[in-house]
């Protein structure tokens, strides 16, 4: 039962870790957090209903590949609208998270007003979606998310380190004006940020509808995706992996344990909330953090 | 068209001239009860078929000489399951047409809205699907003397989900996942939890989540560690779709059962296959053959099915009022609010209707179970728990 518990935890966790990283780069960069992220992965998923049940019949692959582009897209457009002309005017990033929880909650309720609170699913991947590994069960659509998540954020990894445009990321993240003196566009790098965060994020949208449901309100989820970045240190990326995955791990055991009487699992999130608490007193960067002057 | 627009002006008039007169026969021998039913807004579709119900069971019974020598009369006002309206609804019902007692309203919230008007006015009022238990008990315990329903209470299909697991599917061990952040899914554990001990079953796993998550693997994990005949989701479909397909993916075969939270037609686009052979309670059914006759009255007569469950619940409450009546002799507040508590075995549509004069709850109200099967809600009984 705790194998099975952990692969419940580890397969949880991945998908916050998705969900982290697009929050880390956001905030590794532009120092702020972009609580529109969950919006972003809500349309993610939206797009992949909309292609695959509810206009066309596009295989999940395909769907997959065109909401990470359309969610990426989105993510861009979210940040021209909404962040560009605050970032030109070198506004607090406080204003920028603002304008961030607008945007989450003026598209909430667009699809409230549009397509209405009623709850989709995606059709299922595999039709025999469960195997048995040494007494547990490991669902097929939850390694393949993994799988996917991990490819993805490895060759995210490298594109960081290896690439030019990866290196000028890396670089603003250390110092913006530094590096728009040495010459990068830096609208393009935003540009090209939210791209990979908002396609990230898309990914993570497919993933939780074919694995719960589709509705205007699944963008909740994030918060807990945040508390995994938080964890891991805010604008980190392995933290935001570390920090998601942990996340994971302790919600899924925190479920199965009993004290006395009491059933924990009503309390996860008393747990989840109560270790960002402290560790925020004790660790205020999380695990693999620096340090920053400003965390909102 | 020309004989059609005229015949509507006729109608036109005759419908002012109605308004106008009081009444065209002119007796004050009617006896009025008011109908506190949402005619418009988002709960149109069931008020409507409430309202044909209720003028239906009101056509009946003075059809066949009404009651106490005079005839019934219907006064249905909309309230749009407004609180506020439906304050203003009563209030004129009460005091401009000065009934004997209303039937309705069908929305727990509505009702509760409502009980200062009609309790200070001594006129008893029938909720018809107002399942919330403190519509008729206050939370020091005690009854709102002149508020009655005529549905079980949400907890009670706790009870008979449990009577129904332990008699009808055999099941010797159950176990729960409910949420623990709503009222209606913690009674129903509750109760099914009780019923369950008692018909000498035995809770091998009792687990809950928080309202809003989606993941129950690790508590459905615990579960099916404990192997138990049966799990009871007293959820919404949403989490009941979530708790099937993740109980599948663990390779859990046990029977999965619910309350009327599941009675949603997009419970099989949710939830797949995985959901296919669950039971749940719920309060009426279109298959149920006791109310056959009804349904079939009801299509000839409006060219549709009804739409349920509140026009049984509503017929029932009629059924019961006027039984009241008879009983009391009288149209006077408090007598008919007597006879009415001492209701016993009385035949309505639903089956037989017994009132607890302490809660004012049906007591062993019949509830319907239903069987998840072939992506369609199917009919399996008509199911009377026992005590």
């Amino acid at each position: 039962m705790v194998l099975q518990t952990i692969i419940t935890g580890l397969s949880i966790g991945s998908i916050y870790a998705l969900m982290a990283v697009g929050y880390s780069l956001v905030f590794s960069v532009l120092n702020f957090s972009n609580f529109a992220h969950g919006a972003i992965i809500t349309l993610g998923a939206y797009i992949a209903w909309a292609i695959m049940v509810q206009f066309l019949r596009v295989p999940f692959l395909p769907a997959l590949l065109l909401s990470v582009l359309g969610a990426g897209i989105l993510a861009f457009l979210n940040e021209r609208i909404a962040y560009s002309t605050l970032r030109r005017r070198r506004a607090p990033s406080l204003y920028l998270m603002i304008s961030a929880m607008g945007v989450a909650i003026a598209l909430q309720n667009l699809l409230y007003a549009t397509i209405g609170a009623k709850l989709y699913a995606l059709p299922p991947v595999f039709a025999q979606d469960s195997f048995e590994v040494g007494g547990a069960t490991i669902s097929r659509m939850d390694l393949f998310a993994f799988v996917f998540s991990v490819v993805a954020i490895g060759l995210l990894h490298c594109g960081l380190m290896y690439t030019k445009v990866g290196t000028a990321i890396r670089a603003a993240s250390h110092d913006m004006e530094m590096v728009s003196v040495l010459g990068v566009n830096l609208d393009v790098l935003v540009a090209v940020l939210f791209l990979i965060a908002g396609g990230l994020g898309g990914m993570a949208g497919v993933f939780m509808g074919v694995k719960y449901m589709v509705y205007p309100s699944m963008g909740w989820i994030t918060n807990k995706a945040y508390i995994g970045a938080v964890i891991g240190g805010l604008g980190s990326l392995p933290g935001a992996i570390v920090g998601g995955m942990l996340l994971g791990l302790l919600e899924a055991l925190v479920s199965v344990t009993t004290i006395g009487s009491v059933q924990l699992s009503t309390y996860r999130d008393v747990f989840s909330f109560g270790i960002l608490a402290i560790l925020l007193i004790v660790r205020p960067t999380g695990l693999f953090g620096r340090l920053v002057e400003e965390k909102l | 068209m020309r004989v059609r627009s005229i015949f509507g002006v006729l109608l036109l008039a005759c419908m002012v001239g109605g308004l106008a007169v009081p009444c065209e026969s002119g007796q004050a021998q009617t006896i009025k009860i008011g109908h506190e039913v949402a005619l418009t807004g988002p709960n149109a579709t069931w008020g409507q078929s409430e309202a044909n119900a209720v003028k239906m069971a009101v056509e009946k019974v003075n059809a066949q000489g009404g009651v106490l020598g005079r005839k019934l009369e219907i006064v249905a006002y909309d309230n749009r399951a407004d609180r506020l309206e439906a304050v203003n609804v009563a209030k004129r019902l009460v005091e401009q047409d000065k009934v004997v007692a209303i039937i309705g309203p069908a929305q727990s919230g509505v009702a509760n809205a409502i009980r200062e008007v009609n309790n200070s006015a001594k006129v008893p009022v029938i909720a018809t699907t107002a399942t919330n238990p403190k519509v008729t008990v206050q939370d020091n315990g005690a009854v709102v003397p002149y508020t009655f329903r005529v549905c079980f209470i949400d907890p009670f299909q706790g009870t008979v989900a449990a009577q129904f697991a332990a008699k009808d599917l055999k099941a010797k061990t159950a176990a729960i996942l409910y949420d623990v952040g709503d009222e209606y899914s913690q009674f129903l554990a509750k109760y099914f939890v009780e019923a369950f001990e008692k018909a000498g079953g035995k809770i091998t796993t009792n687990e809950a989540f928080r309202s809003g998550e989606l993941d129950f693997r690790a508590q459905l994990g615990k579960i099916k560690y404990g192997n138990p005949d049966v799990i009871f989701v007293p959820t919404m479909q949403k989490e009941a779709a979530l708790a099937a397909k993740q109980a599948r993916d663990l390779g859990i075969k046990a029977k999965l059962m619910g309350g009327d939270g599941w009675g949603s037609p997009d419970l099989f686009d949710l939830a797949g296959p995985a959901i296919e052979g669950s039971y749940f309670v719920n309060i009426a059914a279109l298959e149920d053959p006791a109310i056959q006759d009804f349904i079939k009255e009801y299509r000839a007569k409006h060219k549709e099915d009804p739409v349920l469950p509140n026009p049984v619940l509503a017929y029932d409450a009629v059924l019961w009022l006027v039984d009241a009546l008879k009983r009391a002799g009288t149209t006077d507040g408090e007598k008919l609010k007597a006879a009415m508590e001492q209701t016993k075995d009385l035949q309505v549509l639903t089956g037989k209707l017994t009132v607890d004069p302490k809660t004012h709850n049906p007591l062993n109200k019949p509830a319907v179970i239903q069987e998840t099967k072939g992506g369609k809600f199917v009919y399996v009984k008509t199911f009377v728990t026992t005590d």
